[in-house]
């Protein structure tokens, strides 16, 4: 059967308004978490890869919780765990909270593993010119490092986005949730699917296209490497 | 390619004393017309570093050693003002540990090292004021790959002394181009070729108005073509009356440009003394061998390797 035939474009026009409030929630959530998660990542990062005491070990072990449980499960921890002990969170906060925490923890190692592949050459080099362990982070570790860690940096952002689908599991109502509650309701199933699709996917696109053209303006030549 | 002075162009009229130093370089702001004087062979107007009264650098019984490997066995050694200083030695004889001691890098176990006069292996010292003071320039250049050659040279400047981007360029603008660069100010070090890019990084270690200057190896990760072009700003720098500890396999750089030619071994100082004694004329046993094995004085086929791999 033909999908463009079968599709119901009136679908668009009638849900229009509540599928973008859902894409609004969607973007809000992950504009935080992915300036959350860069910010715990970039300070994390530095302090595993620079073995500073107490939190270097704290964030190790953050790091492997998160990276060893579903992250449901994590959402399921904060919505309906935390309650149990007085600490009862809106669904708006369980979202950028879990996708934050999540996508923090990934971008540590990413960081990690950028600022651990800069020769140690050039930290001396920073050092020879008199800088201190901080300078030498700011004007050398962290540029180069933080090119290498881009690329994977960029692919944690991207699950972080498409993560926040998850909390269709605490209704909080944000694009996929929108679209599941307008399907119960339509059954319109084709549309409501392929409409979630397509909007991940140029959301996702967009992302993507636009941080390879960051990428490629700030490639260093492999003899950084 | 026309070499300007190095040191003919003072700069740290807003800026004393540097970030967080304790005790600030000692240093006459550099007077051009006391101490020019002309070499009618050399298109270069010469410079000598202020002079202060006694050694520049003085190792005092320092050892080193990396676990159970020792690399500086008890060495002294001192440096005047303006000396030239040439060391060589087999690899392994802790030449290279030597600079990097002298700079800080490395920490020593025993002994202590003196800058100017002033302990600079005590405890408490401030090591950032104190590489202000020391420019060293590596084997493998270093140049920070993200920037220009022009801001790497006014990286640390503008970071750490807190000059004014302005005036940070021009004089990088003008150390560029004492190294025959002035061209290459905007491109990135992988643009360059090795021996332009040895030139920035030591044209980057100028920037921060060295006392004195260590070079590590400087010409032996280049093309044997780009290795003059580098020496000959050393050998400029040199006759600008810069203070220079050398590490080289460049015997006859050293035999030109050097003062005083230190051959190493072991950890120890074996032999020095002026270049035209320790290299062609040395005493001990140990430094004949090194010096035939280098300069292939003898053919190819009068060379065997014995059981340790050594040629002899």
């Amino acid at each position: 059967m033909n999908l463009a035939v079968a599709f119901d474009w009136s679908f668009l026009t009638e849900n229009g308004d509540e599928l973008l409030a859902g894409l609004r929630r969607t973007l809000e959530v992950s504009a935080i978490a992915i300036a959350g998660a860069f910010f715990i990542g970039l300070v994390l990062g530095a302090a595993r890869a620079h073995r500073v005491p107490v939190v270097s070990q704290v964030a190790a072990v953050y790091v492997e919780i998160i990276r060893n449980t579903p992250i449901l499960v994590q959402i399921f921890f904060l919505f309906f765990g935390l309650p149990q002990i007085g600490i009862v969170l809106e669904p708006f906060t369980v979202a950028w909270v879990a996708v934050t925490i999540w996508g923090g923890a990934f971008n540590t190692e990413n960081f990690r593993a950028g600022f651990e592949a800069v020769p140690h050459r050039f930290r001396e080099a920073g050092f020879a010119l008199g800088f201190g362990r901080l300078t030498t982070f700011l004007n050398v570790t962290l540029p180069i490092g933080g090119r290498i860690a881009l690329p994977s940096s960029i692919n944690t952002y991207i699950s972080v986005v498409k993560n926040t689908s998850l909390m269709y599991v605490i209704s909080y109502p944000e694009l996929t949730t929108t679209a599941l509650n307008i399907n119960a309701l339509t059954l319109q199933t084709v549309e409501t699917f392929t409409t979630l699709a397509v909007t991940y996917l140029i959301i996702v696109w967009t992302m993507s296209a636009s941080i390879r053209v960051v990428e490629r303006r700030l490639a260093l030549p492999e003899d950084a490497r | 390619m026309r070499y300007a002075t190095f040191m003919a162009i003072p700069f740290r009229s807003t800026t004393e004393p540097p970030e967080g130093t304790g005790h600030a370089p000692e240093r006459q702001p550099l007077d051009l017309r006391e101490a020019v004087s002309f070499d009618p062979t050399c298109e270069v107007s010469v410079a000598t570093t202020p002079v202060e009264a006694g050694t520049m650098v003085r190792l005092e019984g320092v050892r080193k050693s990396f676990g159970d490997n020792l690399v500086l066995d008890g060495v002294d050694l001192s440096v005047d003002p303006g000396e030239v200083l040439v060391i060589i030695g087999p690899s392994g004889s802790g030449k290279s540990t030597l600079l990097r001691c002298v700079n800080l890098l490395e920490p020593i176990q025993a002994g202590r090292i003196l800058l100017e006069g002033e302990e600079i292996t005590r405890k408490g010292v401030n090591v950032s004021a104190i590489r202000q003071r020391i420019g060293i320039v590596f084997q493998q250049f270093n140049l920070f790959p993200q920037l220009t050659a022009l801001d790497n040279l006014t990286l640390a400047a503008r970071r750490i002394r807190k000059i004014p981007r302005r005036e940070a360029e021009a004089r990088a603008h003008e150390l560029l181009a004492s190294v025959g660069l002035k061209e290459k100010a905007h491109q990135h070090p992988h643009q360059l070729s090795g021996g332009q890019q040895q030139r920035v990084a030591i044209a980057r270690a100028l920037m921060m108005e060295p006392h004195v200057m260590l070079f590590d190896e400087v010409t032996s990760a280049l093309d044997p073509e780009l290795v003059g072009e580098v020496l000959v700003v050393m050998r400029n720098l040199a006759r600008d009356g810069m203070t220079m500890l050398i590490v080289t396999h460049e015997m006859q750089f050293a035999k030109e440009v050097g003062d005083r030619v230190v051959f190493m071994d072991g950890g120890r100082i074996v032999e020095e003394g002026p270049p035209r004694d320790v290299l062609d004329n040395p005493k001990e046993e140990r430094t004949q061998q090194f010096l035939r094995r280098t300069q292939l004085s003898h053919t190819l086929e009068e060379l065997t390797i014995d059981e340790e791999g050594g040629s002899e």
